[in-house]
């Protein structure tokens, strides 16, 4: 079958994940390691930069996770890069709500946990592909500055505020150009 | 039928984590039941998995990180801790609660809403704080009898209202359960709760509300009393 190259990369380390899970395979979790652990730390730095320490807990905690929950994972309602980014962004949560000045009791493992893996459905593997392919290419073809509020967003982990402020931009450009990138991602369909 | 949902930005933010706590409690409620913010945020999680995959990485040496991490690992107890709160929190209400506590609530409520610690402020209307925050949000419930007035109100900040149980209204409408709703400071309203039930709500403040009716002087002191800021 003929298919974009990123998603058959993915199919090999889904195949490392179910050795993790159910041969509890190390030497398939240090290929997880390997993969994911410059990503998580290059994601950590973003929000936090130079926090090298910081970095390295937050990768060790994702690595910690992926090895406990990968029972959990399921390929058919998100993919291994999507299930991975989740677990980066709420093992940074929890790293920063518990060492941050504004310390918080909320405890963020309740609060993304019913995101995933809602209502079996047979097409929405097919859906899931179609989704992703889409937003990958589009995501390739946005203008710059629509590209660097998203990563501010996602990767600087700034709200819609907060980015408005970095950039002395108005909110309301902020808003509109989120709003025309996943416009152009179809993620975003007016109601 | 959910009618009322959060903003694009706030599910934004909510995907990308870089949601207040506070917030993002009542958007992960509200996505329990909505399927379409729950497609929704599937799609902004799959566009910040692909930002996150093209991070650029730097080239260093990860040896030790590595070594440190399967030492760490061969020490771990095995992982029966973290199952064992995943099936606490899935686990449902008890047959004879009369309503359901939405997971992302499991936290702060374990068996029903009736545990909480209500403050009556009028016949009826009560309160429940859940959590203050140290910055000055308050998260709290309020339980109101059927076909009451909640007292009106302004608000010096940002309020989010979130119906668990019941539906009320207001000048711009009829909330339900699921609805979720976000006012500014310069909204001043006077909710009413239909007449078939309680209504129960969860709510984020992120500074005090005023009340502007003629409980006012009763209650403003009260609330001060409650509410982090004052303290």
């Amino acid at each position: 079958m003929e298919r974009a190259t990123p998603l058959d990369y993915d199919e090999t380390r889904v195949a490392d994940m179910f050795a993790v899970a159910q041969a509890r395979d190390q030497a398939a979790l240090a290929r997880l390691f390997d993969y994911y652990v410059p990503k998580v730390r290059s994601f950590c730095l973003a929000a936090q930069p130079g926090a090298n320490l910081m970095a390295d807990d937050i990768a060790q905690e994702v690595m910690i996770r992926i090895w406990n929950k990968a029972h959990t994972y399921k390929p058919e309602s998100a993919s291994l890069n999507t299930w991975v980014f989740t677990l980066a962004r709420n093992a940074r949560i929890d790293y920063l709500r518990k060492n941050s000045r504004h310390q918080s009791d909320i405890d963020p493992e309740f609060l993304w946990q019913n995101v995933v893996d809602e209502n079996a459905d047979p097409f929405k593997d097919a859906q899931q592909k179609r989704d992703q392919e889409r937003i990958q290419q589009g995501l390739d073809k946005l203008p710059a500055d629509q590209k660097q509020v998203l990563a501010k967003v996602y990767l600087e982990g700034k709200t819609h505020k907060e980015a408005a402020e970095e950039l002395s931009l108005p909110l309301g450009t902020i808003k509109s150009r989120v709003r025309l990138a996943l416009h152009k991602l179809t993620i975003y369909v007016k109601r | 039928m959910i009618h009322y949902h959060p903003s694009i930005e706030t599910l934004t933010d909510y995907a990308a984590g870089s949601l207040p706590l506070t917030h993002a409690l009542c958007v992960s409620t509200h996505i329990e039941h909505c399927h379409e913010c729950q497609q929704q945020i599937r799609k902004l999680e799959m566009l910040g998995s692909h930002l996150f995959d093209q991070t650029k990485v730097e080239s260093r040496r990860l040896n030790r990180l590595k070594d440190r991490f399967f030492e760490q690992l061969a020490e771990q107890p095995v992982q029966e801790i973290m199952e064992m709160a995943l099936q606490k929190e899935s686990k449902n209400t008890s047959w004879e609660e009369q309503y359901a506590v939405p997971n992302s609530l499991r936290q702060f409520i374990k068996q029903g809403y009736d545990e909480l610690n209500w403050m009556r402020l009028s016949p009826s209307f009560k309160i429940a704080t859940l959590y203050n925050e140290e910055g000055g949000a308050q998260v709290a419930l309020t339980r109101v009898k059927a076909g009451a007035h909640m007292p009106t109100h302004t608000h010096t900040g940002d309020e989010i209202t979130l119906v668990l149980e019941g539906a009320f209204s207001d000048e711009s409408g009829v909330y339900r359960q699921g609805d979720f709703i976000n006012r500014d400071a310069s909204h001043k309203h006077k909710p009413i709760v239909t007449k078939d039930a309680e209504c129960i709500c969860l709510t984020v403040l992120d500074a005090p509300i005023e009340f502007t009716g003629w409980l006012a002087r009763l209650l403003n002191p009260i609330i001060r009393r409650y509410h982090p800021h004052s303290h």
